[in-house]
């Protein structure tokens, strides 16, 4: 909110700030009421001066320049280049001297203009920042106007601006006699309100007949007519206030009203008293159905909750949110009814939301007017219409108000206040700030504890207070938050662990670190769209073991569509990032993330935690030349992280065309199963995605269910002794079809040899030459060792031809 | 030994046999250019088939007054040429270690075999620091959904319906009851309601704002700590932020609590610290200071006591138990802590980004 200094001080003596903002701020955002910026209006036409044109030449150089000896007072003499036309000797200017900085930053300097010295600059309108009146050239002043005299003084541009960040419970502080009021309690100086008298003629109930139906909306309505106004521009004074704060100027009586709502924080409306049908206000809720046009020529249809005034017919305004078209004051207005109310918050503050318009007055009737100020703005206002637009001021004015609205005395001790705040604070003290805060304070007698206590009635104009912590708070900061001690609560409870899910989420996060792994984090929405393309068939991801839903949940007022549902899947976010990530020329990564995918399952939203990767590329490497496929690498790093949480056992099992999701190719991918369950797959991109995006690098990309990982507990580790026999190995070559998995293989070969079989590991593959299409050679390493004797050759040979015969029978292969 | 002793009184060609072998062994040593070399001439001459064993043999022919010469003669003949031997052998060993080490001399400039570091990313960093200075406080994480119930988004957190403070945060909606959680403080709520105080807590994970711009972005984190006790004080929550600040991001910086409107907290404080890029001075040499914009503070979260309509929502009765909390956003922290200069890289996961965060 914008508050002018000069407002300010009609109502409270500060002066002395005017020179010191930089302290008004702190005492301000000290006591809660953030000043986001000060604007010194003087401080922009530092070196701008009235000046007088004694001579001007043409520039001996430039046929479209002037050269101008111009005098700012006392004896000095300028000589100054301009490129205006609309200036003659003899003329009173604007002239900005070398050291000034006009609006935009523009800094001025002395210069050589086509190699004439030139001191300083005439300004137009738009150079000094001002209003552009469509007049070219330079701005020319009266021939009174006194030369020498800084311009921001002749132009009685002397005041200074805060911007003020006020929180949604200080709706005491959106107006100037509020703020006002706030610093007269932090400086304990006097506030003052000006009251004048009011001659009043004729009869408000004559003009208009007014009736309160929904007091439950509306507890307090007050109105009164003015008869004979001129509507038209305001006055200098008026409009310089409301520019001030940053509001447009409409026309005399309209500026009025907002001039009492920023003066005393009071919405007002002026009605045209000759549009309102059958001379009748009513204050009443709409009809279901029925069309209201605001006065900007918005329609809207109303659903009979809102609550509305209205006249004999039809709605007129939308109450304290945005009047209507029908009844406006325009230029042809003579007289007015005017209104001031006390409206419900809530009921205000639905209205606006339902139909998105929030206004001045909607977000201060939102926020909580008093009830008790509303007469008084109502005159106010009438007076200061009265003065700027003339008309005469209707007696018998309405003042509805059929339940007073009170308030409840608020009791606290002074033992509840020094534990809350954890100092020893002094009773004298509190009662002082609560005094100077416009409550009423009466010492309880009844306590019978030592410690004082204290029965505290707050003014109307602080709806916020309304417990004992209220009090607690407006003490600690009228005491200041700096002179509150530290200390360290001593811990009585017991620590208990972090969530389970944080501590694994941990633990991974640091295991695929230590994979070379870079942690992602996207949004957790995303454009439908996008992700519905890019999974494709959402049973195959279901029968892999991850939840799916038929469309995403999405959002009821996205930003925008990019990112307009909730992710299902990690997949179609990290497949973004490997594209974004290629086309940014990082040839290889290793992206990983912990996410959720979210889901709708009757009225709830349920959320999966998942594990998702993209892999792309390979890191050039002067020592291993590997052409190791990316997916095998992400295969690795999936059980090097399972082994690292403590799996022993889980088992990949190929996809295929019908199994595959359809983003990964169908060739090069498996699902992971764990504890006889799929919870995932890794799988190579499918290379018609890759060629789609323009992706070069063998990419393979991966998602499992992070609640397995977390929810299963894997078995305690257990310590094995080492066998001192000696271990001996031996090589078998197998020729067995491609589409054979090595991993069936080798379970056959451990399930016969039994435990004496320590270990099988393969250390080679080779296709071509010599074998037939479709045929291709493992080699395996197959170690033997026994816990307590030595193996004799014979009995290794025996269990190898065993495993051989095993392996034959089974897959009808044959050694090499 | 050069020459055979003179005093010896043998068969003169069987000593000048003796000492024809010992001048052709000692030469064979001193020519042999390699280790190996010289061991097979030492064989040739030395071994058990070697020209000593074979004039050994010879003894027989000698008198028993000469054969103790001829034994001591050979012997002594025998140490010297193995003591020659080993002198030789030392020699040339070091000399095919030293050739050896020269020639394995590896450049350990070349970069290693191990792949480039993986890391965390830098929101993950902060959550993960500061839960570890908390915890040495006792507090401990949970989390919750991040599509909450207007009930633990608004209303258990003292935001009546229609309240104008539902307005402080721009909410995405995903029905009538269903929000993107608008911050953490849900979290506290659902915690209250399933465990018993004493409390101490963090609350950590995305949260969602329908708020876009160059510095702010819809989907963020928060951090939040709530402590639930018997007896808990604004002196107690200014303790616990200061103890986390300078722990967090340096002893000599200080921390200002400015009074400010939370309608969960009450006294409700924004909470600052002195700027720790210019550690509150302002300006760096004659420069400003970029991060606080010359003020000497920046903001880093809110905090106050929990208001007793929150505690007496989640089923914790007041004044019984009291409690405080404070939350920090989590990028904003790392913004302050890396000097982070455009949101847009916390989401764009571009590896150049990601790879400096492998501590």
């Amino acid at each position: 909110m914008k508050i002018s200094l000069r407002w300010l001080s009609d109502y409270i003596d500060i002066n002395d700030y005017f020179t010191k903002t930089a302290e008004l701020s702190a005492l301000l955002t000290g006591a809660g009421l953030e000043v986001e910026s000060i604007e010194n209006l003087a401080a922009q036409y530092n070196h701008v001066v009235i000046g007088h044109i004694l001579k001007k030449e043409q520039h001996p150089n430039a046929d479209r320049l002037t050269l101008c000896q111009v005098a700012t007072g006392d004896g000095v003499v300028h000589q100054i280049v301009c490129g205006a036309r609309n200036h003659n000797e003899g003329d009173n200017v604007v002239v900005a001297l070398p050291g000034a900085i006009l609006p935009g930053g523009f800094l001025i300097k002395h210069s050589k203009i086509r190699g004439v010295e030139s001191g300083g600059m005439l300004c137009s309108k738009k150079e000094l920042g001002l209003p552009d009146d469509g007049v070219d050239g330079i701005v020319l002043l009266p021939k009174d106007a006194p030369v020498g005299k800084p311009f921001a003084q002749y132009m009685g541009f002397d005041d200074i601006l805060l911007d003020l960040k006020v929180t949604a419970n200080r709706a005491d502080c959106l107006s100037h006699f509020g703020l006002a009021r706030e610093i007269a309690c932090l400086l304990g100086r006097e506030v003052k309100f000006p009251i004048e008298t009011m001659t009043e003629q004729g009869s408000t109930r004559e003009q208009i007949k007014l009736s309160l139906v929904a007091s439950d909306m509306c507890p307090r309505y007050t109105g009164r007519g003015i008869r004979g106004v001129k509507v038209g521009p305001s006055p200098q004074w008026l409009q310089k206030r409301l520019e001030a704060v940053g509001m447009n100027t409409i026309n005399n009586v309209v500026d009025a009203t907002n001039f009492v709502m920023m003066e005393l924080g009071q919405p007002l409306h002026a009605f045209d008293a000759s549009k309102l049908l059958g001379k009748q206000v009513i204050v009443d809720r709409s009809k279901p159905g029925e069309k209201f046009t605001t006065l900007d020529g918005t329609e809207l249809t109303l659903d009979g909750t809102e609550l509305t005034i209205r006249d004999a017919e039809r709605a007129v305004v939308l109450a304290g949110v945005i009047g209507g078209k029908n009844s406006g004051v325009d230029e042809t207005t003579t007289d007015i009814f005017l209104e001031a109310a006390f409206f419900l918050p809530s009921a205000v503050r639905r209205t606006a939301r339902k139909f998105g318009i929030e206004t001045d007055s909607s977000y201060r009737f939102a926020r909580g007017t008093n009830p008790e100020a509303v007469a008084l703005a109502l005159n106010r206002c009438a007076q200061i219409i009265q003065k700027v637009a003339g008309g005469e001021i209707l007696g018998e004015a309405y003042d509805l108000y059929p339940n007073r609205i009170a308030r409840e005395p608020i009791e606290i001790s002074l033992q509840t206040i020094t534990d809350r705040l954890g100092f020893k604070v002094n009773a004298d003290e509190f009662a002082m700030w609560m005094k100077r805060l416009g409550c009423e304070v009466n010492v309880n007698v009844q306590t019978s504890s030592t410690s004082p206590a204290w029965s505290i009635l707050p003014p109307l104009f602080r709806w916020d207070l309304s417990v004992d912590m209220d009090l607690i708070e407006e003490f600690a900061r009228l005491h200041g938050y700096q002179h509150i001690p530290e200390s360290i609560p001593a811990l009585e409870s017991m620590p208990a662990t972090d969530e389970l899910s944080y501590r694994v989420e941990e633990r991974i996060r640091r295991i695929l670190q230590g994979e070379g792994c870079l942690q992602a984090i996207n949004y957790a929405f995303l454009s439908a769209q996008f992700q519905q393309e890019t999974l494709g068939s959402l049973d195959k991801l279901k029968a892999l073991g991850l939840r799916t839903g038929a469309e995403p949940v999405a959002l009821m007022n996205p930003l925008n569509e990019e990112i307009g549902a909730m992710r299902t899947s990690l997949m179609p976010g990290l497949i973004k990032n490997l594209i974004y990530n290629s086309r940014n020329g990082n040839p290889y990564g290793r992206l990983f993330e912990l996410g959720f995918g979210h889901f709708k399952d009757g009225g709830d939203y349920p959320q999966e935690a998942r594990l998702g990767f993209a892999f792309w590329g390979q890191e050039p490497n002067l020592w291993s030349k590997s052409n190791a496929p990316t997916v095998v690498a992400l295969k690795g790093v999936v059980e090097n992280m399972l082994r690292e949480l403590g799996f022993a056992k889980w088992k990949w099992v190929a996809l295929n065309s019908q199994t595959a999701p359809d983003f990964v190719h169908p060739g090069q991918a498996a699902s992971l199963v764990l504890e006889g369950k799929s919870i995932g797959f890794i799988g190579t991109l499918h290379p018609s995605l890759a060629t789609e995006h323009k992706v070069r690098e063998t990419s393979a990309v991966g998602e499992l269910l992070l609640e397995k990982l977390v929810a299963s507990q894997p078995r305690p580790l257990k310590y094995q002794p080492i066998s001192k026999m000696p271990a001996v190995d031996r090589d078998l070559a197998f020729v067995m079809p491609k589409e054979l998995p090595v991993q069936d293989v080798e379970a056959e070969m451990r399930k016969t040899a039994g435990d004496l079989l320590k270990d099988v590991r393969v250390f080679d593959v080779y296709e071509g030459t010599g074998l037939q299409p479709g045929q291709r050679s493992v080699a395996f390493r197959l170690l033997f060792q026994a816990k307590d004797a030595t193996l004799e050759d014979a009995q290794i040979n025996e269990l190898r031809d065993k495993v051989v015969k095993a392996a034959s029978d089974k897959f009808g292969i044959t050694l090499r | 030994m050069e020459k055979l002793p003179k005093s010896f009184n043998i068969s003169g060609m069987l000593k000048e046999k003796i000492e024809e072998i010992r001048a052709a062994a000692h030469a064979a040593f001193a020519k042999a250019p390699t280790a190996k070399e010289l061991y097979d001439a030492k064989v040739q001459f030395l071994g058990k088939q070697g020209s000593f064993s074979s004039i050994m043999k010879e003894m027989g022919k000698l008198s028993a007054d000469e054969k103790p010469a001829f034994g001591k003669l050979v012997n002594e003949v025998k140490q010297g040429l193995e003591a020659f031997y080993s002198e030789r052998e030392s020699a040339l060993k070091s000399g095919e270690l030293a050739a050896q080490l020269a020639a394995e001399t590896l450049d350990l400039s070349l970069p290693s075999s191990v792949e480039a570091p993986g890391a965390r990313h830098p929101i993950s960093l902060v959550i993960e620091e500061i839960s570890s200075i908390l915890g040495r406080l006792g507090y401990s994480v949970r989390t919750g959904p991040l599509i909450e119930k207007d009930r633990y988004n608004f209303e258990g957190l003292n935001f009546p319906p229609d309240h104008p403070a539902r307005d402080m945060q721009d909410t995405f909606y995903i029905d009538k009851e269903h929000v993107l959680r608008t911050h953490t403080s849900p979290i506290q709520v659902r915690t209250m309601e399933l465990e018993n105080p004493p409390l101490r807590v963090i609350g950590v994970g995305p949260v969602f704002r329908a708020d876009s711009d160059i510095s702010h972005s819809p989907n963020f984190h928060q951090i939040e700590g709530l402590c639930v006790d018997r007896k808990v004080s604004m002196a107690d929550l200014k303790g616990t932020i200061s103890f986390f600040v300078r722990e967090y991001f340096g002893k000599d910086l200080k921390t200002r609590f400015r009074p400010s409107f939370f309608p969960f907290t009450e006294p409700s404080a924004e909470v600052d610290c002195s700027c720790p890029i210019c550690i509150g001075k302002g300006y760096i040499g004659n420069e400003p200071c970029r991060m606080c914009k010359t003020s000497g503070w920046i903001e880093i979260g809110g905090s106050g006591l929990v208001h007793p309509n929150v505690l007496k929502f989640a089923g914790v009765s007041y004044p019984e138990w009291q409690g405080f909390a404070f939350g920090f956003g989590v990028e904003r922290m790392a913004i302050i802590k890396y000097g982070i200069d455009d949101i847009r890289l916390f989401n764009e996961n571009d590896v150049r980004f990601l790879r400096q965060f492998s501590v």
